[in-house]
This record gives structure tokens, sequence and C-alpha cells, in this order.
């Protein structure tokens, strides 16, 4: 009898100990205050866009010293220029350019330039991460979950396709020079230089 | 005393001669595949599986199955993942629940021993075929997981609990660790306990178990419990790993684990296997895994590679019990 009751008093205690060091409680609502409020990913990206990502389109590299670059040594290219979440073989960079209109349809605007390369600027299927990764501005670590995270590009891609694109669109036409900035997304294990897709973050008509 | 004919001698150290052989030939194939970086990766790729199927072993040895392990597995990582991250809000009392993080890995644990006892008590009350009840439990812990997480990883868990899936101690990963001690004692509770020889006898002969007295739904249950809290530790371990709680994880957990049982030489008939012999089965499965990688083998052909010598594994468990 006696070993039973120090048997079952030492569980006890044990399950008491373990309890004790396992939770701990606190007043709802002072937790509350001190908690991050829900994650606002569109006013994120509005910060982003406008107020962080314009300094760093002060360090884009021109889009054809990339291409001539990743030419001939791409592996470097892609470790000087490129940014990305993962340590996959898809990078991120954020490129500059100009060039005349050279066509004009629903989904692109194709920009030739001096050289001759020819580029499309997205303006209705502006899906990704390029906008949010290229510029190498947002870490992971940032957020408490992916999540968060991928709803950040959305309202990126959002904000550009509804801002930044519109006002361009309704004064550009064919043979306009324009001078942009933008991201686009390479994989270095299946490199495709020609008719690369730029997502546009600057516009401008240079006539 | 007559001597052991010199196939059944050779045939009780299969697994081993099978491992040394795919290593001796992964290290022809494979420059990167001797190195200390791979092995301490597989080690900790394997250690998962390990846990997940030494519990699995111990159904089989009575002659069940569990298909719920992988989504177990899943549920128990995003519980142990939600309670660390978010704690429990009781609104009306204006009480928050916060759990540190031995407190969040233990409610994995119950969750998972939980679930696992509701398989027995499925299988012993209703007197349903493990495999249909493990199913049903398959489908139920799946949902749950996604009703959890809303369908969504639950990440940031914290560089403590980061710790264990990526942390090494004395030289070691802990995760390896971890998967050292559930096999230490396993191997003691198959052994060295009477319980352990109950498993064996019901998975031999359940009506002879049960006419010598042995009480089997309570080792069922028990036995189901075990698996399902062991799949919790897989799943606490996977969620740290990834410092995340996916609601997809573990699937297709269930077939490694029960395809390292078979190769272990556990008799899916029951009453007939090791621990030791499933960790071999899983440490094949780890190396097979990693050398298919490392040799760029599709990953459709992997899962073909993986099938073939699954079925070649049971079919010499056949050959081997017809010789005995």
């Amino acid at each position: 009898m006696l070993k039973k009751v120090i048997k079952y008093s030492l569980g006890i205690i044990v399950i008491c100990f373990v309890a004790y060091n396992a939770v701990y409680i606190k007043k709802l609502n002072e937790v509350k205050v001190t908690e991050n409020k829900l994650f606002d990913a569109k006013a994120y990206a509005h910060n982003y866009l406008y107020k962080k990502l314009p300094v760093a389109l002060n360090n884009t590299i021109q889009i054809d010293k990339l291409l001539a670059h990743i030419r001939t040594n791409a592996a470097n290219a892609f470790k000087t220029y490129s940014h990305g979440q993962n340590i996959g073989d898809v990078g991120y960079f954020l490129v500059g350019g100009q060039g005349q209109i050279v066509n004009i349809d629903d989904n692109d605007v194709l920009v030739k330039s001096d050289n001759g390369l020819v580029i499309k600027l997205a303006i209705q299927y502006i899906f990704g991460n390029a906008v949010r990764d290229a510029p190498g501005l947002i870490s992971m670590n940032e957020f408490n979950n992916t999540m968060d995270m991928n709803n950040i590009s959305g309202e990126i891609n959002k904000i550009i396709k509804n801002e930044i694109v519109p006002p361009f669109i309704v004064k550009a036409k064919k043979g306009d020079k324009v001078a942009y900035k933008g991201c686009i997304e390479l994989n270095q294990s299946a490199l495709k230089l020609q008719n690369i897709e730029v997502i546009p973050v600057f516009l401008k008509i240079e006539n | 005393m007559s001597a052991q004919p010199i196939y059944l001698k050779v045939a009780k150290y299969q697994s081993l001669i099978a491992l040394f052989i795919l290593c001796l030939a992964l290290s022809f194939l494979s420059d990167k595949f001797l190195t200390a970086s791979n092995t301490w990766n597989v080690l900790r790729q394997i250690s998962v599986n390990i846990c997940i199927s030494v519990g699995m072993t111990f159904v089989v040895l009575t002659a069940g199955i569990d298909l719920s392990v992988g989504s177990v597995l899943a549920l128990s990582g995003a519980i142990t993942a939600g309670l660390l991250k978010s704690g429990i809000e009781l609104p009306g009392s204006n009480l928050f629940i916060g759990f540190t993080i031995s407190g969040a890995i233990l409610a994995g644990m119950v969750t998972g021993s939980l679930l696992g006892c509701f398989n027995g008590w499925i299988i012993t009350k209703f007197k349903v075929p493990p495999f249909v009840a493990t199913l049903g439990m398959l489908t139920i812990a799946r949902g749950l997981t996604m009703l959890w997480t809303k369908g969504y990883p639950i990440s940031g868990l914290g560089n403590h609990f980061a710790y264990i899936g990526s942390g090494w101690l004395l030289g070691i990963p802990v995760l390896v660790w971890i998967a050292c001690i559930t096999v230490v004692t396993a191997v003691f509770i198959s052994n060295k306990t009477i319980f352990g020889r109950y498993i064996f006898a019901i998975g031999g002969n359940e009506n002879a178990s049960r006419l010598s007295g042995i009480n089997i739904n309570k080792v069922k249950l028990m036995v189901y419990s075990i698996a399902g809290l062991l799949a919790a530790v897989g799943g606490i371990m996977v969620a740290s790993r990834l410092d995340s709680a996916q609601p997809n994880a573990g699937m297709g957990y269930e077939l490694d684990s029960i395809a390292a049982v078979v190769i272990g030489g556990t008799s899916l008939s029951g009453g007939r296997g090791s621990i030791p012999g499933t960790v071999l089965g899983a440490v094949i499965i780890g190396v097979l895994n990693n050398g298919l990688v490392l040799l760029d083998v599709s990953p459709f052909w992997q899962q073909v590679v993986k099938g073939l010598v699954i079925l070649l594994a049971v079919i010499v468990d056949k050959a081997n019990s017809k010789v005995e």
C-alpha cells in the first residue's frame, strides 16, 4: 500500500513539474498588445515599392552588360548580380535599359535597344517573385511564416499592374524611346537569353 | 546439435550484405558518396524514418500494420509548431496559455500517442482490420492537420527549436542522437521486457497467446500508441529540421517505414523480426535514396527502384521462410 502511495505521489510530482515547465499563462490583452498585429502585405508592398526600391534602383545593371557577362561567365554573373531566397539555380536580377518601342500588344511591350537587343516589358501577366527578390532587400527571416512572404509578391505585382504600368501604357506608342528599370528571372541551368521578360518597376518615355 | 546450412547463415545477414554491396557500388559510382558531409547528411535523413520504423516494427510484429504514421507525423508536428508559435487563446476568460519548447513537444507527443491509441482501440474493440482502421486515421489525421494549419506552413519556430533538427551534440547531429535513443529503448523493450515477449507471442500465434493469458487488446493498444508516439517524435524532428510544420509533411512516410521493416527482415505476418533489422532496412532505404540522387537518377525512376527493392526483399523473405 505504502509502495503504491509513493509511486503515485512521485508520478503526480513529475506531472506537476513537467506541466509547470511546459506552459505559462498570461492575460490575453497583455499578449495582444505586445504581439505583432496581423501582417499587412499590401502596406508592406507599398512601402517597399515606393520607399525602399527607388534607392536600390540606383544600382541596376544595364541588361545588355548583364547578358554579355552571363554569356562569358554565367556562374560569376549570377554570383555578382543575382539575388534569391533559395540555393537553387534560379536567380533574380535588377536591370535597367533603354530602347525604342517596336510593338505593343495586350500582354507585352517589345523594346529594342540601339545594339539590337529586344526585351519584353510585361504589362498584363505580372507574376512571380522577381521584384520582391531581385534587389535582395527582403530576407525570409523577417517574417513569421512563408505565407506572409508570398503575399508580398502578390501585392507587389498587383501594384505594378495597377499603378506603374497604366500611366505608361496610356502614353506609349510604337517608335517612342523608353527608359526602363525592372526585374528578370533567369535559370542558370536552363539559360534562355532571348526575348527576356522584364517586370517593370520604373518606366519613362523619353521623346 | 546439427550445423546450420550455409544458406541460412548467409540469409541471417542478407540485409547487412545488401547494404555493404550497395555502399561499395555507390562509392565507385560517385566520388561524393563516401564523404563525411554526405554520411552525416544520410544519417540525419534516415533518423526520422528510423523512429517511425521502430514503431512500425512493433505493429508489424503483432501481425498488424499502421498506414497512418505519415499523417500522425504531420499532425503532431503541426500541433507542436502551432502551440509553440501561437499558444492557446481563451478570449472568454482573457487568458493566454503559452507553451515552452518542452511543453509544445510534450503536446505533440501526447497527440501522436492518443491517435495511435485510438487506432488500437478501433482495432481491438470493433475488430476492424488494422489496414482499414489506420487507413481511416490516415485521412482523419491529414484532415485535422489541414484544419489546424489552415493549409499553410507554420514557420519561424525559433533557433532553440531548430537546434533539434540542425544542431550537433558531442560531434553528432541531435537527430541521430534521438534515433539512437529510440533504437536502444526499443531493443530493450523487445528483448528484455515481458511486454516485448508478448508482442512476439501475439504475432506468432494470437490464439495461443490469448489462451496462455496474455491480454491481447491491452498489448495491441500499447503497440499502436507507441507507433503513434514515435510518429509524433518523427513529426517534431521534421518540423525542427525545416523550422516549419508543413501541412503535407510525412506524405509517403508510411511506405518508407514499411519498406524499412520488410527489408529489415520483419515478417509481415508477424512474430518474427528485430529492431536492429529495421534500422538496417532504414539505412538501406536512406543510402539507396541518397545514391540515386547522387547518380542524378530521375525521381520517377527512384520510385520504381525503391518499389523493386521492397518487392525483392519480400520475395527473399518468403524464400527464407520456406527454407527454414
